[in-house]
């Protein structure tokens, strides 16, 4: 079963395919961190607004995103924006995007209130609106804390987004289960297909870590 | 006669069921130095806090340089640049150089010439004694020259008043005399100050004031010579003794 030179063989011969699927999910992946990014920090900045309405928004979405498996997620969106007309590339960009931004959110809220408070009044007892002294004094601080989990966070979307193929979308996953069908090699292609991911992974872990070195110099 | 600074009138402050300010009243005049003291509890820190508006009164009135401020309807932003604070554990920005501590605010809320912020916030840091340590983060310095840091990065917004909670409460003691010196050279210019400590040494030598604090009310005031030696009430005698 554990043929290598059968493995080797086909995972050079199948390149140019996984090319067009790992392009496909890395694009799935950096566009729903990004907007899940940004909708985490919205929500979190909701949580400790002390704005009760605000509060209750921020939530029931966590709630709702959280209480729901990501797969009936991602078929809710496709089926809903599909009727507006948008793909199911941007469905699924978008359902991902709200997935991971519910836990982002919980992140960003961690680190936000993990910085000490005295912060946040030095700021405010030097004439700072609430709002600067969010984004120059505790946003920077809270955002190099959130760097580790934040990390763990994108590893899972990276990871999360091969559920798209649910969806008819050909990222590295579907490559590898149509290419397994159509031959009947479905172990070789899952091995090859889990491969791409650990070198993703690996990559991205490596990245991260030097984010963070560099974020934590000088001090 | 010199110009009234601060004035508060029957000030009062809660915070759930608990009482921390009952009644309290306070004159503070321009380039007087007026030290808190008292028992943990007794409400000075609120009473300081609640001067410059980090915690919000439950009554009574504060006036700010004649203007009576209602923190409903005045810009708390614009007060608080004219009521510097140093709080008891720095809160330096530690993601921030000491130079860029000091010009933050001075660039970000008042809009100066970034040259011009930084050329101040030489000088200033010059006069605490720190011109070296301008371009180092602020967990390389000790406590004592961190809170002499916070002292110039208050100072670089150019305040009417200073407010010190405990400035030397969480430093080494050999640290505790540089921090004060500082002090005390900012009363000689002049600077109108209202200062919470348990430095009685402090307290005697430069304070016009003193004001002795307990269970949220102001309990006995006077010059510091009067206050020390023959203090009227019971309690002050107690406190005084068991501090000494």
């Amino acid at each position: 079963m554990f043929d290598i030179a059968h493995i080797l063989d086909v995972l050079i011969e199948s390149y140019p395919l996984f090319m067009k699927g790992l392009w496909i999910t890395l694009k799935l992946t950096v566009i729903s961190i990004l907007i899940g990014t940004g909708i985490g920090l919205i929500f979190a900045l909701f949580k400790i607004s002390g704005i009760k309405v605000l509060n209750w928004i921020a939530n029931i979405y966590i709630a709702l995103i959280r209480g729901t498996p990501l797969i009936v997620q991602i078929f809710i969106f496709y089926f809903g924006l599909a009727e507006l007309g948008i793909s199911a590339f941007w469905s699924a960009a978008f359902g991902l995007a709200m997935h991971n931004g519910a836990y982002i959110a919980e992140i960003f809220r961690g680190s936000i209130q993990s910085v000490d408070k005295g912060q946040m009044e030095a700021g405010r007892s030097l004439g700072m609106p609430y709002g600067l002294t969010m984004r120059r004094i505790i946003l920077p601080q809270a955002f190099k804390r959130a760097l580790p989990p934040l990390g763990n966070q994108f590893i899972i979307g990276l990871k999360d987004s091969s559920l798209a193929s649910f969806i008819a979308l050909s990222e590295l996953f579907s490559i590898a289960t149509t290419q397994g069908s159509r031959t009947f090699d479905e172990m070789t292609y899952l091995i090859i297909v889990g491969l791409y991911y650990l070198v993703l992974v690996l990559l991205f872990t490596l990245l991260v870590n030097m984010l963070e070195k560099k974020l934590s110099a000088g001090e | 006669m010199k110009r009234e600074m601060i004035r508060i009138e029957n000030l009062k402050k809660s915070f759930g069921d608990l009482e921390v300010l009952k009644e309290v009243n306070l004159h503070v005049n321009e380039s007087d130095v007026v030290v808190l003291i008292g028992a943990s509890g007794s409400g000075k820190s609120t009473l300081l806090r609640c001067i410059n508006f980090l915690e919000i009164k439950n009554g009574g009135k504060i006036v700010i340089e004649g203007e009576e401020i209602d923190p409903k309807t005045h810009n708390l932003n614009e007060v608080r640049q004219k009521v510097g604070m140093v709080f008891q554990h720095f809160n330096l920005f530690p993601h921030k150089t000491v130079l860029e501590n000091v010009m933050e605010a001075p660039i970000m809320v008042k809009n100066e010439d970034k040259k011009e912020a930084e050329k101040n916030a030489r000088n200033l840091l010059g006069k605490v004694g720190l011109s070296d340590k301008a371009d180092v983060y602020p967990a390389k310095l000790s406590g004592g020259q961190k809170q002499r840091v916070a002292i110039a990065r208050a100072l670089a917004m150019k305040p009417d008043i200073m407010l010190f909670d405990e400035p030397t409460s969480a430093l080494d003691p050999e640290l505790v005399g540089e921090v004060l010196a500082t002090m005390k050279e900012l009363a000689q210019e002049g600077m109108t100050m209202v200062v919470v400590t348990h430095e009685m040494g402090f307290a005697k030598e430069v304070a016009d004031e003193v004001v002795y604090m307990h269970d949220g009310q102001i309990w006995e005031r006077g010059i510091p010579s009067e206050l020390f030696n023959h203090p009227k009430e019971e309690r002050t005698k107690d406190f005084l003794s068991s501090i000494l």
